[in-house]
């Protein structure tokens, strides 16, 4: 546990904010605080499935409910990020700055963004860069082989 | 990380909790980073910091979830307080209905936690005495009465911020030796790592205490 992207709910938490939730839509009255616990907790799940629901849940927040954007772009940022979706991510950061541009917690959670990717993408070069050397192997042993007729 | 060597050998949980506006997370802030953020805007959710400290020769990793003060993140905030083996909680001296509203914080950490559960209570902003609305001796025995532990500090200045943090886990450090807590318990709050094999008698090289990792 490093930061906040490695936190994961626990299934007593996210089942008992989803039983609130799901009688409120039964009786078809979901309250945005009802609604927002919900997401925030499955945005912590384990699971992607999971995490695209509380997504889709704090895109509906953020389009009803003008008083709590704030919350709900930071965490549509960190469900985003969970799912490696990071450019999405970093969108929603940006559009966070473009309010409050000093935040820390949101700089903070930028920083934790990019050292992701940036692990990540370095995983992939290194990936890529042992094609290259295999293929330059290839051509060496290609341009051998010619040489020997 | 599930294996590897470890810098420290024990991880403890801490909660910060207490109304909106007392100066929580910049509490944390001047502990992590001997920062002050004058630009406090109010947080979303909870914060994690992290701190590398030592006690009695041991490297302690202390892992520090800052809760949002707001109302309206409480219902959910109330879980990070599961396991917590350290809480730190704050109020304004000169705002008296902070103060006044430690008894609910109190109730609160005593039903989520454990009996083991060091609670430290910090009095902020002590750089404004001017503005004060609750003295040092009323919060004192408050604090005696409830048998927490107490400063009043500043996130500004840092006075004291320090050795809150650090005599909550020394409390909490004196407890493990007593074996009044256990540490097989689920929700101790407390993790041990084991030393790895070779570890280096000799002084370790400075390392700094503020990273992250």
């Amino acid at each position: 546990m490093d930061d906040v992207l490695d936190e994961v709910v626990s299934s007593e938490d996210l089942e008992k904010f989803e039983k609130v939730f799901h009688e409120q839509l039964h009786q078809g009255n979901v309250t945005h605080k009802a609604q927002f616990e919900y997401a925030w907790c499955l945005v912590r799940s384990k699971y992607a499935t999971d995490i695209r629901k509380g997504i889709l849940l704090l895109k509906e927040l953020f389009n009803s409910h003008a008083e709590g954007k704030r919350d709900y772009l930071f965490y549509l940022a960190i469900g985003n990020a969970r799912i490696k979706e990071y450019n999405k991510a970093l969108h929603y950061i940006k559009r966070f700055l473009e309010i409050e541009p000093t935040n820390q917690q949101v700089l903070a959670l930028e920083r934790q963004i990019n050292k992701r990717m940036e692990t990540e993408g370095l995983v992939g070069m290194a990936v890529a860069g042992g094609a290259v050397l295999a293929l330059g192997g290839l051509v060496g042993l290609g341009i051998a082989l010619a040489s020997r007729k | 990380m599930s294996s590897g060597p470890y810098n420290y050998s024990y991880i403890f949980k801490y909660i910060i909790i207490g109304d909106m506006g007392v100066g929580k997370s910049c509490l944390l802030h001047q502990f992590t980073e001997k920062k002050f953020m004058a630009d406090c805007p109010h947080t979303i959710g909870v914060e994690f910091g992290t701190r590398i400290i030592e006690v009695a020769g041991q490297k302690i990793k202390l892992q520090i979830w800052d809760t949002a003060g707001q109302e309206r993140f409480r219902a959910v905030t109330r879980s990070y307080y599961r396991g917590a083996a350290g809480a730190l909680m704050v109020y304004d001296i000169t705002r008296r209905s902070t103060y006044n509203h430690l008894s609910s914080w109190l109730t609160d950490t005593r039903n989520l936690t454990n009996p083991s559960t060091v609670i430290f209570l910090i009095g902020n902003k002590s750089d404004l005495d001017g503005q004060r609305d609750v003295t040092y001796e009323e919060a004192k025995q408050f604090a005696d009465e409830n048998g927490l532990m107490f400063v009043e500090a500043s996130a500004k200045t840092g006075q004291n911020v320090e050795e809150a943090f650090l005599e909550t886990a020394k409390k909490i450090y004196q407890s493990i030796q007593d074996g009044r807590l256990d540490l097989n318990a689920a929700e101790s709050g407390v993790q041990h790592k084991p030393a790895s094999t070779g570890r280096p008698l000799a002084a370790p090289p400075a390392k700094n205490d503020n990273c992250a990792c």
